[in-house]
C-alpha cells in the first residue's frame, strides 16, 4: 500500500523499515507504526472475529478502545495492536479466527442473557457448557508454565501537580503550575504530546497549523526543568488523596519493557480529551467502518489513506474537518452526511463545496452491508423518509465526541448529563481535582488552551502558590472565549423504534456482541438500569471496558424511561482504565528475604535453606530429610543450631515491669538478676500468641525474647496494650542486633568449658539461669591482642534453657561476631564430633519433648489451658489487667473445648502426615505434627482433639488425604513429654 | 594474638582495592573500578545508637541537641542525630574515630542491628524512586532530614543528607537481616545509571564539605 511519506505531521520514519511476520508470512512496516497500522498498510482488514458471533472486525479507533485489534504478538495473547509499537522481528497472529473465508456469523443472534437462561437447567450441566462456550470463543491461550520475557520495572513519583493528558490543555496546565516553581508530572498515553492537535492541519492562527502549535507546546513543556513528561503512559487508576497509578511502555533503548508507576500528587488535572461516540446502525461492526479520528490519524500520523471510496456519516465538526483534509490528501470521498440538520461551522461546509464533496445535512447512515468487509452503505434522512444506497469500502462514522472522563469518575466527581453538549460532565469535582480542555466540552483551540492554563493555576493554588491575581486574569480570559459547542444527541436510526421489532445487528458493544435488540429484550425482562443491563447483556464488560458503549448505553436506556427527562448516568468506572500485563503490576518482584547473621556459616556447612516467613532458614544439613543423624547427634553428643530469628528486645524504664506484666501471664515482678522467666503472651481471647523468656539486665532493665513470628509485632503489641497508661518505659528491638545459637546435647557443657573461663558448672549455672561472659579459644586466653582495636574475645549472654530436652545453652552474641562465634564453637567441638542441625531436626527434637510451636499446635480456638500450658499463668500477679486473663478465667473449666494431646501410632513405623484429620463419624480433631522418633524408635505426634477424646489411652482414628474411604491409621493418646528431658 | 573478625551483613562482588581494620571490622576504603558515580557504600560498621527517654529536650548526645520535630536531623562533628518520634532519637557516627557509647541508661548500641548504606550520585533520586515511594525531594524539607518509610517494601530510616557539587547523598538504614536483599535491590535499581559499590573514602570525601 502506498504511504504518504512527506507529511509534516508524520510520526513514522519512512526511511527505516521493520520486518515482521504475520500468519507465517513476512511483511514490512515502518518505524513508528503500531502493529495495527503496519498490518493495515499491508492490506490486512480483518483483525479478529468477535467473541460470540465470530463476526469479522477491523480497525476502528486506533486508540485501543475496543477489542477489535487484540492479537497475539511474540507468543503473548491479547496484545492491543492499536497501541503497541511495531518492533523488528515481531511475530503476529490473529486470535479467535478459525477461518478468514467464512462470512460473518449466524444470521440470528441469541437473545439477551441467553447464557443465563439456556445452560443452567439442570444446573449441574453448567460446567459442561461453560467449558465448551469458552473453547468456542477461542480468545487466546494461557499456559501456566509461560514465563514473561522482558524487564518490568516500577517507579514511585511525588509531585505537587499531576496532569493526565498531554494535549494543549494538559500542556498549558503543566506549564502554568511549573511557572509557580512546583514539581509537575505530565502523563500522555500516546508516544508523543499534542493530543487532538498533533495531526490536524486546520488553522490555529493565520499561517500556523494546529499541529505546529501542538509541537511548539510540546517542546516548551519538555524543556521545562520542573516538568517530568511521561509519554506512552496510560493512567490506570485514581485513588484517594490523589494517588494516581499508571504504566508506561518502554521505548527503544529504555531499560524496561513496561513499568508500573504510582504517583502521589497534591493536585490532579484531568485533560484527557474526548473519544468518539459511535453511530448505531445495522451492521455497524463491519471491517471498513471506523471513527473519524482513526481515519484522520491513519493518514496524517502514519501516512495511510484508509480506503479507496469513502463515505462520512458524522455528527461533529471534527468529522467534517477530517473529510476535508483526507480529500486533500487524496482519499475519494463520495459524500459527507451529518446527522445534525444545522449548527455546522459554515467555513467547513464551504470547504466541502469547494472540493465538490456532496454535503448532506440531516442525513445519517442506517445500514451497512458487506461480506467480510464493507461494500455498501444506506444513508437515510433523520426522519427516515428518504434513502440512498452507495457502494464504498470505507465508512467513517461517528455520532459525536464523548469525554474520556474515566479519571473524573474515579475521582468521585459528581457527573451530570449536560443537555447542551450531550456529554456527561463533572457537575462537582472533588477538592484538588480539576478538569480542562475537550474533556469539559470545549472545542475552540484558544478556549482549550485557556482552560488548561486556568486549571494549572487552580492546581497551583491548591499547593499554596499565590496566584489569585493570575487566576482572576485567566478567568476573565476564558470568559471571553467560545464555550462548549452544542452536541449532537443523535442515537438510533429512524428505522429503530424501541419496544418494537428491532432489527438484529445494531451493535452497541463490539467487544461483547451486544446489540440494541439485546438492550430491548433485557429491559423488557426488568433489567432497567445501566448496572443491571451491563451485567445481564455483557455490554461494556469486555476488553474495552465500556469505551465504545459507555456513552450510548445509558442514552439508549434513558429512552425507555419515559418518566425521566434526565438521562441515566453511565455505569461505575473501575480501575484499571487500560489493561496491562500482570507482570507490569508485579514490577521487579524482588524477593526481600531476611538472612540470619549465620547464613554464610550455614551455607558453608552445607545447609539447605527454606523460606520460613520472612527468613531464609537452614532447614536441613544433608539430603536425608528425616535428619536422623542430626537428631541422634544432639541426643547423644552435641549439636549446634541457628536460632537467630528469635525476637530479642530490650525494655527499660521505671514502668518496664508493668508493661511486661500487661502482656505476660507469668509473674514479671520478681525475676532475680541472673535468672530467666519463661512465660506466655495471650491475645484478648486468651489464645496463646507467643512464648518467650524474660531476664533482668539491671535495675528497670530487661531483656526478653519472642518467637520469630512475633518479632515484628511484639513492640507494637506492648505499646498498643499500654497506650492509655502513660507509663514511662522504652523498647528497643534487638532481633537483628544479636545472633543466637543453641548449643545442645550431653557434651555441650564440656564444649563450652573449653572456650570460657566462667564457671558453668551445674551449680554455678543452673537450668533457667542467665550469665554474661566471654568466649575465646583455649590457647588464646593468656595471649594479648596485637591491637587495642581488635576483638580478643566474643562477649555473650548465655541462657541455660532449651527447646530440645537436652542440656543446652542459648548463646546470644553481637550479630557482627556471629560467624566468628560459629567458627569458635565448631573448632572447639571438633573433638566431640559437633554437627550443625537445622529447623527440621529441631522440630523433631522438640516434638519428643512435647513442646508446642505456635501456629502448629495452637490455633484460633486454643487457649493456654487447651494446650496444657496453664501452669504459665500466675494468677496472683497476672490479674484482670493482663491481656488474655479474663477469658482464661472463663475458659479454663469450660467443657467441649479442643485439647492438645500426645499420641503414639499403633504401627510404630508409620507417622501420619501433618494435618491429617481425626475422625469418628465426623471430624473430631487433627494431627498437628507427627514424626518418627529415632530416639524412641516409634512414631509420635501431637494432635488437637475434642476434649472427650483427650483421656490417656483413648484410641484415635486418623484419616490421611488420599486414603480409601474406610481406611484408617490408629493411634493411642499418651502423656507428654514423650521423652524425659535432662533440662526442664 | 587472637582477634575475632566482625562481619558486615553486606557483601559486594566487587574486589576491594584498599581496606583498613577497625574495631574488628575490615572496612573497605576503596574498590576496584568504582567509576564516577553513582555509588553505593556500605557503612554498616559505623556506630549507631538508639536513644530513648520520656523527655528528649534536655538531652545532648555527644553535645548535640536533639531536634524538636520528628524527622529533623542535625549533623555535627561527624555525628548525625535523627529525631525519630516523641521519645526516640538515633545517633549515627559517620566520620572520624569511632567513639565509645556513653554508659547511660537511655543509650542502646544497635550498631549490629542495622545495615547502613549510602547512595551518592547525580541520579540518586532517580535510583531511589524505583524502590521507595517516600518523597525524598520534597521542597518543604531541608536536608538533612529523616523519613521513616519502606524501601523495596522493607521498613527503613532514610536520611537525605544533601548535595555537594551536583552529587546528592542519602543514607538508608534497615534491619540487618534484610541487608543483602536491600543491597541487591538498590544495585538492581541503579543498573541503568551504572550504580557501583564504592568504599568509605568516597563517602567521607563527599561528606566533608557538609560537615563544615
Amino acid at each position: 500500500m502506498n504511504r504518504l511519506t512527506q507529511l509534516p505531521t508524520l510520526r513514522i520514519n519512512p526511511a527505516k523499515t521493520l520486518p515482521f511476520t504475520y500468519r507465517e508470512k513476512k511483511y514490512q512496516g515502518m518505524s513508528g507504526d503500531t502493529v495495527a497500522v503496519a498490518l493495515y498498510s499491508n492490506g490486512v482488514r480483518i483483525f479478529s472475529k468477535s467473541t460470540r458471533y465470530h463476526r469479522p472486525r477491523g480497525l476502528y479507533s486506533l486508540d485501543g478502545e475496543c477489542g477489535n485489534c487484540l492479537m497475539e504478538v511474540d507468543g503473548l495473547p491479547n496484545i492491543q495492536a492499536e497501541t503497541s509499537l511495531l518492533r523488528g522481528g515481531m511475530t503476529i497472529n490473529p486470535q479467535n479466527i478459525k477461518s478468514f473465508e467464512k462470512d460473518s456469523g449466524p444470521d440470528k443472534v441469541d437473545p439477551a442473557g441467553f447464557d443465563y437462561q439456556k445452560f443452567h437447567k439442570p444446573y449441574k450441566m453448567w460446567p459442561y457448557f461453560l467449558k465448551r462456550i469458552r473453547n468456542a470463543a477461542g480468545l487466546g491461550v494461557v499456559s501456566p508454565s509461560f514465563r514473561m520475557k522482558g524487564l518490568f520495572d516500577e517507579q514511585y513519583l511525588n509531585a505537587e501537580v499531576c496532569v493526565i493528558g498531554g494535549g494543549p490543555a494538559g500542556i498549558l496546565a503543566a506549564l502554568a503550575a511549573a511557572e509557580q516553581g512546583l514539581r509537575v508530572i505530565l502523563l500522555e498515553a500516546r508516544p508523543w504530546l499534542g493530543g487532538c492537535s498533533d495531526y490536524r492541519s486546520a488553522e490555529y492562527t493565520p499561517g500556523v497549523a494546529l499541529y505546529s502549535r501542538a509541537r511548539e507546546l510540546a517542546k516548551a513543556v519538555e524543556d521545562t526543568p520542573n516538568v517530568r513528561v511521561f509519554s506512552h503512559t496510560f493512567m490506570t487508576g485514581l485513588y484517594a488523596d490523589n494517588h494516581v497509578t499508571a504504566f508506561q511502555i518502554g521505548a527503544q533503548g529504555d531499560h524496561f519493557n513496561e513499568r508500573y508507576m504510582e504517583i502521589r500528587a497534591e493536585s490532579v488535572i484531568a485533560a484527557t480529551g474526548c473519544i468518539e461516540r459511535p453511530l448505531l446502525f445495522e451492521n455497524n461492526d463491519l471491517p471498513g467502518i471506523m471513527q473519524a479520528s482513526c481515519a484522520h490519524r491513519l493518514a496524517r500520523t502514519y501516512g495511510l489513506l484508509p480506503g479507496e471510496r469513502a463515505i462520512f456519516s458524522v455528527g461533529h465538526d471534527l468529522g467534517i474537518e477530517a473529510a476535508i483534509d483526507l480529500s486533500d490528501l487524496g482519499l475519494p470521498i463520495l459524500c459527507v452526511a451529518d446527522c445534525r440538520p444545522d449548527v455546522q461551522d459554515p467555513r467547513l461546509i464551504k470547504e466541502l463545496t469547494e472540493r465538490g464533496i456532496p454535503f448532506m445535512p440531516g442525513w445519517v447512515v442506517s445500514k451497512a452491508e458487506g461480506g467480510k468487509s464493507l461494500e455498501k452503505v444506506t444513508l437515510t434522512t433523520i426522519e427516515g423518509i428518504r434513502h440512498h444506497a452507495v457502494e464504498c469500502d470505507t465508512l467513517v462514522a461517528s455520532a459525536d465526541l464523548t469525554p474520556a472522563a474515566g479519571p473524573l469518575f474515579m475521582s468521585g466527581a459528581k457527573m451530570e448529563y449536560d443537555f447542551h453538549t450531550g456529554f456527561f460532565l463533572p457537575g462537582q469535582l472533588p477538592p484538588k481535582v480539576h478538569a480542562a480542555g475537550r474533556l469539559i466540552g470545549l472545542y475552540d483551540p484558544f478556549s482549550i488552551e485557556a482552560s488548561g492554563h486556568l486549571a494549572g493555576l487552580n492546581a497551583a493554588k491548591d499547593c499554596g502558590a499565590s496566584v489569585d491575581a493570575l487566576l482572576k486574569t485567566a478567568q476573565k480570559e476564558i470568559g471571553r472565549l467560545p464555550g462548549p459547542a452544542r452536541g449532537s444527541k443523535w442515537m438510533l436510526p429512524p428505522s429503530v423504534s424501541l419496544n418494537r421489532d428491532i432489527v438484529e445487528k445494531i451493535f452497541i458493544c463490539l467487544d461483547e456482541d451486544t446489540t440494541v435488540k439485546h438492550i430491548d429484550q433485557a429491559y423488557n425482562m426488568g433489567f432497567d438500569t445501566v448496572e443491571l443491563m451491563k451485567r445481564f447483556t455483557g455490554a461494556g464488560t469486555g476488553p474495552g471496558q465500556g469505551g465504545i458503549s459507555g456513552h450510548n448505553l445509558p442514552l439508549v436506556i434513558s429512552r425507555y424511561h419515559s418518566d425521566s427527562v434526565m438521562p441515566t448516568l453511565p455505569g461505575t468506572v473501575r480501575p484499571p482504565l487500560v489493561p496491562s500485563f500482570l507482570a507490569t503490576y508485579s514490577g521487579r518482584s524482588r524477593d526481600m528475604v531476611k538472612r540470619t547473621p549465620l547464613h554464610e556459616s550455614g551455607k558453608a556447612a552445607g545447609a539447605l535453606f527454606q523460606r520460613e516467613r520472612v527468613w531464609k532458614h537452614a532447614r536441613y544439613f544433608s539430603d536425608d530429610f528425616t535428619c536422623r543423624e542430626e537428631i541422634e547427634n544432639v541426643r547423644g553428643n552435641v549439636g549446634v543450631t541457628d536460632v537467630s530469628a528469635l525476637g530479642k528486645f530490650r525494655i527499660f524504664g521505671p514502668d518496664a515491669v508493668n508493661a511486661l506484666q500487661r502482656v505476660y501471664v507469668g509473674n514479671m515482678s520478681d525475676i532475680p538478676v541472673g535468672k530467666v522467666r519463661y512465660s506466655a503472651m495471650c491475645n484478648e481471647d486468651g489464645r496463646l500468641i507467643d512464648l518467650g523468656v524474660v531476664t533482668k539486665r539491671g535495675e528497670e532493665d530487661y531483656y526478653f525474647t519472642t518467637t520469630a513470628d512475633r518479632a515484628d509485632s511484639a513492640m507494637e503489641w506492648i505499646r498498643y496494650h499500654t497506650r492509655y497508661d502513660q507509663w514511662n518505659f522504652h523498647i528497643v528491638n534487638l532481633t537483628d542486633a544479636f545472633a543466637a545459637i543453641n548449643l545442645a546435647g550431653p557434651n555441650s557443657r564440656e564444649l563450652l568449658r573449653k572456650i570460657t573461663d566462667a564457671d558453668i558448672s551445674g551449680d554455678a549455672f543452673p537450668f533457667m539461669a542467665c550469665r554474661t561472659f566471654a568466649l575465646r579459644r583455649e590457647t588464646s586466653r593468656d595471649s594479648e591482642t596485637s591491637n587495642v582495636s581488635d576483638i580478643s574475645a566474643i562477649p555473650v549472654r548465655v541462657m541455660r534453657l532449651g527447646f530440645v530436652g537436652e542440656l543446652s545453652y542459648e548463646i546470644h552474641a553481637p550479630a557482627s561476631l556471629a560467624e566468628s562465634l560459629w567458627d569458635l564453637l565448631m573448632e572447639a567441638g571438633r573433638d566431640f564430633g559437633i554437627r550443625p542441625f537445622g529447623s527440621e531436626a529441631l522440630d523433631a527434637l522438640r516434638l519428643e519433648k512435647g513442646h508446642v510451636i505456635i501456629g502448629r499446635e495452637s490455633e484460633t480456638r486454643t487457649t493456654l489451658h487447651d494446650l496444657g500450658l496453664g501452669f504459665l499463668w500466675d494468677e496472683e500477679h497476672a490479674g484482670i489487667s493482663t491481656v488474655g486473663v479474663p477469658p482464661l478465667k472463663f475458659t479454663r473449666y469450660q467443657t467441649g473445648r479442643l485439647r492438645l494431646v500426645g499420641f503414639k501410632t499403633e504401627d510404630p513405623s508409620r507417622a501420619p502426615r501433618d494435618g491429617s484429620i481425626i475422625v469418628e463419624k465426623t471430624i473430631r480433631g487433627y494431627v498437628c505434627t507427627a514424626r518418627y522418633s529415632f530416639t524412641l524408635k516409634e512414631a509420635i505426634g501431637l494432635a488437637l482433639v475434642e476434649s472427650r477424646l483427650a483421656k490417656k489411652g483413648t484410641r484415635l482414628q486418623i484419616f490421611e488425604d488420599g486414603m480409601k474411604k474406610d481406611e484408617r491409621l490408629y493411634a493411642t493418646v499418651v502423656s507428654t513429654p514423650f521423652l524425659r528431658s535432662v533440662d526442664g | 594474638m587472637e582477634s575475632y573478625q566482625r562481619r558486615s551483613p553486606v557483601s559486594f562482588t566487587s574486589r576491594m582495592a584498599e581496606s583498613v581494620r577497625r574495631d574488628g571490622w575490615e572496612v573497605a576504603l576503596r574498590y576496584h573500578d568504582e567509576g564516577k558515580g553513582p555509588f553505593l557504600i556500605d557503612l554498616s560498621h559505623r556506630p549507631k545508637w538508639d536513644i530513648q527517654d520520656a523527655d528528649l529536650s534536655g538531652i545532648r548526645p555527644m553535645g548535640i541537641p536533639v531536634s524538636e520535630v520528628p524527622g529533623e536531623c542535625i549533623f555535627q562533628n561527624g555525628f548525625l542525630l535523627n529525631r525519630m518520634n516523641q521519645t526516640q532519637a538515633a545517633l549515627w557516627h559517620l566520620s572520624g574515630e569511632s567513639p565509645k557509647m556513653p554508659r547511660e541508661f537511655l543509650y542502646t548500641d544497635v550498631t549490629d542491628g542495622y545495615a547502613l548504606l549510602s547512595v551518592i550520585g547525580k541520579e540518586m533520586f532517580f535510583i531511589m524512586e524505583k524502590i521507595s515511594a517516600s518523597d525524598l525531594s520534597s521542597p518543604t524539607k531541608k536536608p538533612p532530614f529523616l523519613i521513616q518509610g519502606p524501601v523495596s517494601q522493607v521498613p527503613c530510616q532514610i536520611v537525605v543528607l544533601g548535595e555537594n557539587e551536583g552529587y546528592f547523598g542519602l543514607l538508608i538504614a534497615c534491619v540487618r537481616g534484610y541487608a543483602q536483599s536491600m543491597t541487591e535491590a538498590i544495585l538492581d535499581s541503579g543498573v541503568e545509571w551504572g550504580l557501583r559499590p564504592a568504599g568509605e573514602n568516597i563517602f567521607c570525601n563527599w561528606l566533608e564539605p557538609l560537615s563544615a
